[in-house]
Parts: C-alpha cells; sequence; structure tokens
C-alpha cells in the first residue's frame, strides 16, 4: 500500500534523517506538534486500518526501545527482546493483530536512534546472549526503501559477538544488505504460508518463491536463516499444501543455513474477528473452529492444532532432522505431542534457541547464558 | 408543539361511512386490526370519541379512529360522527394521530417506529422537533430512535414476530440489517420456537458463520433436512427443538469439538461416577487439568468415595480420558 500522507512531529522535523525519508516521498509532509491530528486523520477515515496503513507519521519513541515480548500466561514464549522501530504495515494481512493492537493503527517509524544505539549498547555491555527482532510491531523490511534502518542494525549487531539480531519479512527487500558485513550476528527470517493463504489472505506481500528466492540470495551471503510457519491456518487440504511448502522451502535452501524454524497456528484476540469480518468478507479465516485459550485469544480447539504440527513437524523434520524446531506460544502438552519433547527437557525454549543462535551465528564463548 | 388552537381548527359532524377511504393508511399508528371490542361496545354504548378525519378530495383521510370506522362499519352503520380537521397541515395530522395513541395507552415497538417515522416524514424539515418528541411520550435519544424507525420498515412477518414477542427488539434491529429473505426465514423459525434472546443470537450466530465458511446461503443451512425434522417434529416441545437444533447448528460449525465432548461423555459415562462424585474437562479441552468434584456429608460417604476413587483410577476408561484429550479422546474424532 502506497504512502498518502505523511506527518512529521515537530520535534524531529529538522533532523538529517527526516528530511532524507522525505525527499523520498512525493506527498506533502505536514508537520505537527501533537500526534491527535494524525490519529484524527487516521481514525476519521471509513476504514482506520487502511488508511492507517497509508499515513506514515515520522516522531520519536518516548518509550523503551528494547522491550520484552508480551508473551502471555500459560504458554511457552521465547524470550525473545522487541527492538521497538516503527508500528504497522504496509502491507494488508487479513489475520494481522496489529489491525486491532494499536488504537489507532498508525505506520509510525521512529527517528531517536541515538537513544536505540545507547539501549543496544548496554544491552551488549552485559555479554548475555540475547535475541531481539524488529518484526513483532511491524514488519523488519519494509522500511528498507525510504530508511537505512536495517544496515544500521546490522552494522551494529556486527560489532559484537553475544545477541543476534532477527529480521523479519514477508518482503523481498534484501539488496541494500546482501553486501553488508554482517558477521552472522543478523538472522534473516520469513515468514512462510501455503500458496493459498499467502494468495487470499496476504495482501501485497511477496509471493511464496519471491520469498524463498530471497532467502536463498541472503543465503549465499552468509546470512543465517530462519522460517515462520506463522499463522498456520486449518483449512480442508491444508496439511497437503503445507507439506507442499516445506518441500518448496528445502529445495532452495539447505538446511545447514537456517537457525531455526518456528510454527504456530492462528491465534488472535477476539477484537479482531469483527476486524476481518469488516475489512474482508471473503475471509474464511476466522470461521475454523476456534475456542478461547487460556489467554484470552482464539485458538484452534487443541487437537486441531496438534495434527497440523505433527503433520508440518514431520515434514521439515525428513528434509531438516537436526533444525531447531519450535512453537510460539504452545504448551507442553503441544510440544510433547508434536515433537516428543518438552522445551524444560532441553533446558527451557529460551535457551534452546539461544544455543541455536550461538550454534549458527558463532556468538562468543564468553558470553553469559540466560 | 404549537398551541391547539394555532395547529388546527375541528368540527364535529356527521359523514357518511362511504366517504372515508378505510384504504388510506398514512397516519395508521396502532398495528392491531380487528375490531370485535368495538364492535360490542359502539353497538351498546354507542361512539364515545369521535374518530378524527381530514378532508381529501375525493374522500375523507383517517387521521385517528381506523378501528372505530371499521367497527361502525362492522355494524352496518351508513355515517358517524366525526371531528373533521380545517386547514390542518400533514405534521399538525401526524402529531394527532401519534397523540391519540401515544397518551392513551402504551405503544408497542412496531407503533414507536411507526410512529417516529410518521413524524420524520411530514416534520418541515425532514426531522421532528425533539421537543415534539418529547410530548408525545416517544424516545428521544438520537441513537435509540435511529433504531426503532427501522422496525416498521422490517417485512410483515418480521414484524408480526416483534408483536408476538417471539423476535426482541435487539434481534429485530439485527434482523433489519439482513437480506429480507434472511429476516423472514428466521423471524419464521423464531415464532415457531419462541426462544430467548441469547439463544436466538446463538443460532443467529452459527448460521452466518457456517455459511460464510461453507460459502453458501444462510437459507441453505437453515432449509437442511434434519434441521426441518426437527422442527416439525410432533413429538417435541419448544425447549426440545431449541435444544437440538442449537446443537446440530454447533455439530456443523465445531465439528470437532463437539466429537470430543460426545466422546469425552461417553466415556465418562462407562466410568459410573454416581452421584456424589463429578468429573469435568478443561474448558474447551484447552488446559490439561480435568476437575474430579467430591460431594459428601459424612465419613461413610467419603469412604465410599475414597472406594470409588480406587476403582477409577484402575478404570481403563479413566486413563482414556486422561490420555487421550489431545486427540479428541479418538483417532477418528478429529478430521
Amino acid at each position: 500500500m502506497r504512502v498518502a500522507a505523511l506527518y512529521i512531529d515537530a520535534q524531529v522535523a529538522d533532523w538529517p534523517e527526516t528530511r532524507s525519508i522525505c525527499s523520498r516521498f512525493e506527498v506533502p509532509a505536514k508537520t505537527v506538534a501533537t500526534p491527535d491530528e494524525v490519529y484524527a486523520d487516521v481514525a476519521a477515515a471509513q476504514d482506520p486500518v487502511r488508511r492507517g496503513k497509508q499515513v506514515l507519521y515520522l516522531t520519536r519513541n518516548k518509550g523503551a526501545f528494547i522491550r520484552q515480548c508480551p508473551g502471555t500466561n500459560h504458554y511457552t514464549c521465547c524470550g525473545y527482546k522487541i527492538l521497538h522501530v516503527g508500528t504497522f504495515c504496509t502491507m494488508d494481512c487479513a489475520y494481522c493483530i496489529l489491525q486491532s493492537y494499536f488504537h489507532p493503527p498508525v505506520l509510525q517509524y521512529f527517528l531517536n536512534h541515538a537513544d536505540l544505539n545507547a539501549e543496544l549498547e548496554q544491552l551488549f555491555a552485559t555479554r548475555t546472549n540475547h535475541r531481539l527482532g524488529t518484526g513483532e510491531f511491524t514488519d523488519s523490511l519494509i522500511w528498507e526503501p525510504w530508511t537505512g534502518l536495517s544496515a544500521g542494525l546490522i552494522r551494529k549487531f556486527a560489532d559484537q559477538d553475544c545477541c543476534v539480531l532477527e529480521l523479519k519479512t514477508k518482503t523481498t527487500f534484501i539488496d541494500t544488505l546482501l553486501d553488508l558485513p554482517h558477521r552472522r550476528r543478523t538472522i534473516l527470517a520469513w515468514s512462510l504460508n501455503t500458496e493459498r493463504v499467502i494468495g487470499s489472505e496476504e495482501r501485497g506481500t511477496a509471493s511464496l518463491d519471491a520469498r524463498l528466492k530471497a532467502a536463498a540470495r541472503c543465503a549465499a551471503q552468509g546470512y543465517p536463516l530462519a522460517f515462520h510457519f506463522d499463522p498456520i491456518v486449518i483449512y480442508d487440504g491444508g496439511e497437503e499444501e503445507y507439506r507442499r511448502t516445506v518441500e518448496r522451502l528445502f529445495a532452495v535452501i539447505d538446511p545447514r543455513h537456517i537457525v531455526w524454524i518456528s510454527l504456530g497456528a492462528l491465534r488472535f484476540m477476539p477484537d479482531l474477528k469483527g476486524v476481518v469480518q469488516g475489512r474482508f468478507p471473503q475471509s474464511k479465516i476466522v470461521y475454523g473452529e476456534f475456542i478461547t485459550g487460556l489467554d484470552g485469544k482464539m485458538r484452534y480447539f487443541k487437537p486441531l492444532r496438534m495434527k497440523s504440527y505433527r503433520a508440518i513437524a514431520q515434514a521439515i523434520r525428513a528434509h531438516a532432522p537436526d533444525v531447531c524446531l519450535y512453537f510460539c506460544m504452545e504448551d507442553d502438552e503441544v510440544w510433547q505431542d508434536a515433537l516428543g519433547f518438552r522445551p524444560a527437557d532441553r533446558g527451557g525454549l529460551a535457551r534452546m534457541l539461544d544455543e541455536a543462535a550461538v550454534r549458527q551465528c558463532g556468538l562468543g564463548s564468553g558470553c553469559r547464558r540466560r | 408543539m404549537a398551541s391547539d388552537g394555532e395547529l388546527t381548527e375541528e368540527c364535529a359532524r356527521l359523514i357518511p361511512l362511504a366517504g372515508i377511504d378505510p384504504g388510506d393508511e398514512r397516519f395508521r399508528i396502532t398495528t392491531r386490526r380487528d375490531s370485535d371490542d368495538l364492535h360490542l361496545s359502539i353497538d351498546r354504548l354507542g361512539l364515545q370519541v369521535a374518530p378524527l378525519v381530514l378532508p381529501g378530495a375525493p374522500s375523507f383521510i383517517v387521521v385517528s379512529g381506523f378501528r372505530r370506522i371499521a367497527a361502525c362499519q362492522g355494524l352496518g352503520w351508513d355515517s358517524i360522527r366525526a371531528r373533521v380537521l380545517q386547514k390542518a397541515s400533514p405534521y399538525e395530522c401526524a402529531l394527532k394521530a401519534i397523540a391519540a395513541n401515544s397518551l392513551e395507552r402504551p405503544l408497542n415497538l412496531i407503533e414507536i417506529s411507526r410512529a417516529l417515522r410518521l413524524l420524520d416524514q411530514y416534520a418541515p424539515n425532514g426531522q421532528a422537533p425533539p421537543e415534539d418528541t418529547a410530548a408525545l411520550g416517544l424516545p428521544t435519544h438520537a441513537g435509540m430512535a435511529a433504531r426503532l424507525k427501522t422496525l416498521c420498515r422490517l417485512p410483515e412477518k418480521v414484524q408480526a414476530a416483534v408483536l408476538e414477542e417471539a423476535v426482541s427488539f435487539a434481534m429485530a434491529c439485527e434482523f433489519g440489517r439482513m437480506e429480507e429473505g434472511l429476516a423472514v426465514t428466521f423471524a419464521r423459525l423464531f415464532r415457531q420456537l419462541k426462544t430467548s434472546l441469547n439463544k436466538q443470537r446463538e443460532i443467529v450466530a452459527l448460521v452466518a458463520e457456517i455459511a460464510c465458511r461453507e460459502g453458501i446461503d444462510p437459507r441453505q443451512v437453515l432449509a437442511e433436512d434434519r434441521l426441518s425434522r426437527m422442527l416439525d417434529a410432533q413429538d417435541l416441545d419448544r425447549n426440545q427443538k431449541t435444544q437440538r437444533i442449537r446443537r446440530l447448528l454447533r455439530q456443523r460449525r465445531f465439528p470437532a469439538l463437539v466429537a470430543a465432548e460426545d466422546n469425552f461423555y461417553s466415556l465418562r459415562q462407562r466410568l459410573t461416577l454416581g452421584d456424589n462424585l463429578q468429573l469435568a474437562p478443561p474448558r474447551d479441552f484447552e488446559g490439561t487439568r480435568f476437575t474430579l468434584t467430591l460431594n459428601f456429608e459424612s465419613l461413610e460417604e467419603v469412604g465410599r468415595l475414597r472406594v470409588k476413587l480406587d476403582e477409577l483410577v484402575a478404570h481403563p476408561d479413566f486413563k482414556t480420558l486422561l490420555t487421550g484429550k489431545s486427540r479428541g479422546f479418538g483417532e477418528t474424532s478429529v478430521p
């Protein structure tokens, strides 16, 4: 989706990067003292979510850049840290939780990178293994055409030995990243889904082939890779289509380049259902067999999740028996059923992923484990 | 509202019944059509209050007193004493028509809807002043009024369901957002079932979601053979029909979950727990912890429960219950 309106927080109006970003847009920029006018613009639209994807607000992050992933109770969280570089997304996935997460949703990009770097320095100074990612509140790479965000972060992470950065995307905006001196401290990750789900639910995203080709180009440049089958959508014939997606992944990518693969079935806060019904009346994804999970989110009935997980995990294991395969926000019962062990058996999920990062990204042996 | 002297002038006079157009219902508020009760009283006591009419070309237009006029016609009268309005604007007639009803008795939802519509229809600026609405005892809250106004535009069969109180105001508003044929189908169903709003909402949501998921018209869901048979079953009362229809729809909407529930209940039944021991699964089988409740009031009862618990632990079906949850208590139950 194209940016149709550009608002600039008065506090960052005369910063060089602000001017640089503005020069990349043909829309007039408006400087505002507070975000109220931006929110009013978005809220006044017939479809505020759509408008929020077209309104870019350049501003400062007034809170913390590094945040703990908001994992919920009852399900195992991976202990990921969010690098909060911006919010929302220009792509338009029907199931995107960000549609109902921000009130109102606005495409924001934070420019106070001195603060971001200071927080990173502080974290690096602890010499403790951490996994950080920018892909929680936004897609990591949608910003590439307008900013040098990822390049700066990749260089920053390359200068230390204890932490890895994961850039998670559904785009193919990798050209500016390929030749960077990354020292394997940045993992380039793609969300994967079946052709059917990509075609019907992930508007504006790159095709499966394009994502895999982009991943292969990154692997050729020595970047470690990750893949996320998330959200897995359960539908008739879906398991076979996910198996085919797995086949296509390993037809292009050598498993030795992969740091981890995650599986996560579609889940969402109840509010999102109305948003999806209103914005995507043709979408059937909210009509699966959902129950209210222990965290209040709508989740597929557990035996259905387990069945899908078993099928996809089996397909992945057939190609990559040693790859670190994990579930995003599932409980021990699911782990045991689909993978044959519980995270605690291997020191916990965070530990499993840290070790995979150490192994695949060559993190220093002198770093502390959490 | 202006003073009555300024508003209208009226004079009482005898007019021929044949000169009144009974088919012109532009000012009709009352939903009740029969006039049997009035027939009796007018026959015995005479017409107590003269109907209000407006001279029209070629016939008089009824402003209020539709049922009284019908009763007089039914009695074979040739003429009646009526109050004939002079120089009254359509809006003034609307005010009179509504007042004649709303100030005399409580209006039902459809009548309130008609009254609000009538005011808007004839108000000089397309919207009646709130003071007039309030003076007539009609709801003045804009949101509520807007919802009420939709009711009298609903198909007649839906309005009939509202009047019978088989369909609540909230559900009628939902019907207003539906395609007309579907609203009529639901109204027919709920007139038969006479079930609560929550159950109606559940049925409407299940039907809509099944239709969306299967890519079919919701009416096809409601036309399913099994559902029709349940509805027509002579040996079932309304509650039983409602319960079975809800279950049928839920089964279609959540096949794996309902199958797991059925499997669980059937395994639990085989445990013969008795009245003092209850076993409940985790909600929607999502969590991992089952709940066992013991009811007792004496040591002897506790002793008997202990024996029962020992039997339970050794029962093979109990093990199946605890270990088979992830597969819906049977491989075949999960599609």
